[in-house]
């Protein structure tokens, strides 16, 4: 019971001595509120009417306030100084307004930003492309795998295709010759970007699903299928009909025949048309950006439209053009080494 | 039973064009049978004919003995299945006019490709029987070159390699020096007539009479797909026996 009573003696005390503080400090803080608000009211006013020199000196009146003091007026305008400077392009005096703020209460958000901010306009042209790279590349870089695994899984498959597409358009046998002549006519004559919209978005209405990298894989894949196989076709019939004979008279089946003999010698003809048109797909697989596969050009559109800077699409122009660029020489190293017999 | 290849009836035309007239002949083992004749005669067609890469119209083909390379259907024939025929093929070696090697392969690879491909053998044994081969057409040092680094007549010794180490029972040699410089001629003549020395048995299409007088045991000459006449050299060639036809032709070649 004693302990109870001499607690609340304490309390009562506590309370008392709030109740004297509030009583006498709050006439003088609300008055000094007053004083600044008139302040601060002209200040907007001269704002206002574009007199500028003037609001900024009004502002400049308002005090740095004490440890109890009221933060509001400062703080608003301070950073209102420090607006009106960095639109003057004057960072260095935004900057130390903007300090002036932080060096009374270190944890404002709104100033700590603007120091952020103000330093990352201000800061010199080889910094912001570093920066650029910093905050694009892990993305961009990203999307360039998966345009590379869709590059090169359709550079193994789509030859393999092409070939018995081919094979089909040479035989005189139907039903090959008719089917390989339809899927040559059919996707070569219609747009890559239909057949990926027909392939991702057309075919769940017939009960076939796909995710987006199976469906990307398929398209591209049946696509360039078509393409190589004319390339192939052509070089097949390029080589002289006494190869055939050749062969054949020493007993060898077609199949012998076509594998030994025959598209052993179509690959120095066929290998310019060939990187012409893997150059070509490593740009192409751009399209299957609209079938919801984030691959570099998409992940370059994203970034972009994020930040609407030109930066993310001349870095992505950069990796398509280093792709290219490694494939053209890499098939031209190709190119030499199938054709060593040839040369004398 | 002595024959090797045998033509009944045999029959091929090109559109209106008879290129091969209703031809009978027999090749006996070890014969050497020479054609002549002008372009456009039929002689490389009724070659082609031999190993089955021209399908003949109507007739018959029978090798030691035997029907083969066509199944009849209402009297016609049509080519037998693909596995019969290359079975014939690889007994039969050929010689074409512009040599076919394969240019992808060395020299050495060339005249193994068969071996291993359709004879199944392992590569070191196909290449102990290239090297051989290529030793008795005399070019064993050019085994690991490539065809184009060789001369016509290289080129062509190097096909008759490839078509003896298949082993074959015969060889059709279609035009072999046409393509050739003269001066090249010789030596693939010297191949081909050791190659005949040996026994070989062979047809032999060509131009050249001083040639088909050497080495044949027997000398046709053809015209329009029809044999005009078919002797021993010595027939064929002496004046008192020779065919009217041969003697222009033969006046014309001079």
């Amino acid at each position: 019971m004693n302990s109870i009573s001499n607690k609340l003696g304490k309390s009562g005390a506590a309370a008392s001595l709030f109740l004297l503080f509030v009583l006498c400090v709050f006439p003088v803080i609300s008055q000094a509120g007053e004083e600044s608000d008139a302040i601060l009211k002209q200040a907007r006013d001269a704002l206002t009417i574009g007199k500028i020199d003037q609001a900024q000196s009004l502002f400049e009146q308002i005090p740095t306030p004490g440890p109890e003091g009221d933060d509001g007026e400062f703080v608003y305008s301070r950073m209102q100084l420090a607006r009106i400077s960095f639109s003057l392009k004057e960072a260095g005096k935004a900057r130390s307004y903007a300090e002036e703020v932080v060096a009374v209460y270190p944890d404002n958000v709104e100033a700590k930003n603007f120091i952020v901010s103000l330093d990352r306009e201000t800061r010199p042209e080889w910094r912001k492309v570093v920066d650029d790279c910093i905050r694009f590349l892990p993305s961009l870089l990203k999307g360039a795998s998966m345009t590379l695994l869709l590059v090169f899984v359709t550079m193994i498959v789509s030859p393999v295709g092409g070939l018995f597409i081919a094979l089909g358009r040479i035989s005189q046998t139907q039903p090959f010759s008719g089917i390989s002549w339809f899927i040559i006519w059919f996707f070569r004559g219609t747009p890559l970007l239909l057949q990926l919209f027909f392939i991702y978005y057309g075919l769940p209405a017939m009960g076939i699903t796909l995710s987006p990298l199976a469906a990307a894989l398929i398209g591209l894949g049946i696509n360039y299928s078509a393409y190589l196989a004319e390339i192939i076709r052509a070089g097949i019939l390029s080589i002289e009909d006494g190869q055939t004979e050749a062969a054949k008279a020493l007993g060898m089946t077609y199949v012998q025949t076509m594998r030994r003999v025959i598209i052993p010698q179509t690959y120095k003809r066929i290998i310019p048309p060939f990187a012409n048109e893997f150059i070509a797909l490593i740009k192409d697989t751009a399209l299957v950006s609209t079938i919801a596969m984030v691959e570099l050009m998409r992940a370059a559109d994203q970034m972009f439209n994020a930040y609407f800077n030109v930066t993310v699409l001349v870095f992505a122009a950069v990796i398509y053009l280093v792709f290219t660029t490694i494939f053209t020489f890499f098939f031209e190293k190709i190119e030499y080494k199938v054709g060593v017999y040839e040369r004398r | 039973m002595n024959t090797i290849l045998e033509l009944k009836q045999v029959v091929k035309s090109f559109g209106k064009l008879t290129a091969v007239n209703h031809i009978d002949l027999k090749i006996d083992r070890g014969e050497k049978v020479v054609i002549v004749g002008p372009s456009g005669s039929g002689k490389s067609t009724l070659l082609r004919t031999m190993n089955f890469l021209e399908t003949i119209d109507s007739g018959e083909l029978l090798f030691e003995g035997s029907p083969c390379g066509y199944v009849y259907k209402d009297g016609n024939p049509v080519l037998d299945s693909q596995k019969k025929l290359c079975a014939l093929r690889s007994e039969i070696g050929m010689v074409f006019q512009q040599f076919n090697l394969f240019p992808h392969m060395t020299v050495v690879q060339n005249v193994m490709e068969g071996q291993v491909t359709v004879l199944k053998k392992s590569k070191d044994e196909a290449r102990e029987t290239a090297l051989q081969m290529l030793e008795k057409v005399g070019l064993s040092d050019r085994a690991t070159v490539y065809p184009v680094t060789l001369s016509g007549g290289q080129k062509q010794r190097v096909a008759i390699a490839r078509a003896l180490a298949m082993k074959p029972k015969m060889m059709l040699f279609d035009e072999p020096t046409s393509a050739l410089d003269p001066e090249l001629v010789g030596e693939v003549f010297d191949t081909i007539r050791s190659l005949a020395d040996e026994g070989m048995t062979m047809v032999i299409v060509t131009h050249n009479m001083g040639f088909a007088r050497e080495v044949a045991d027997t000398v046709i000459f053809m015209e329009s797909g029809d044999f005009i006449a078919k002797g021993t050299p010595a027939e064929f060639f002496s004046a008192e026996t020779q065919h009217p036809r041969i003697k222009e032709f033969m006046d014309k070649l001079l």
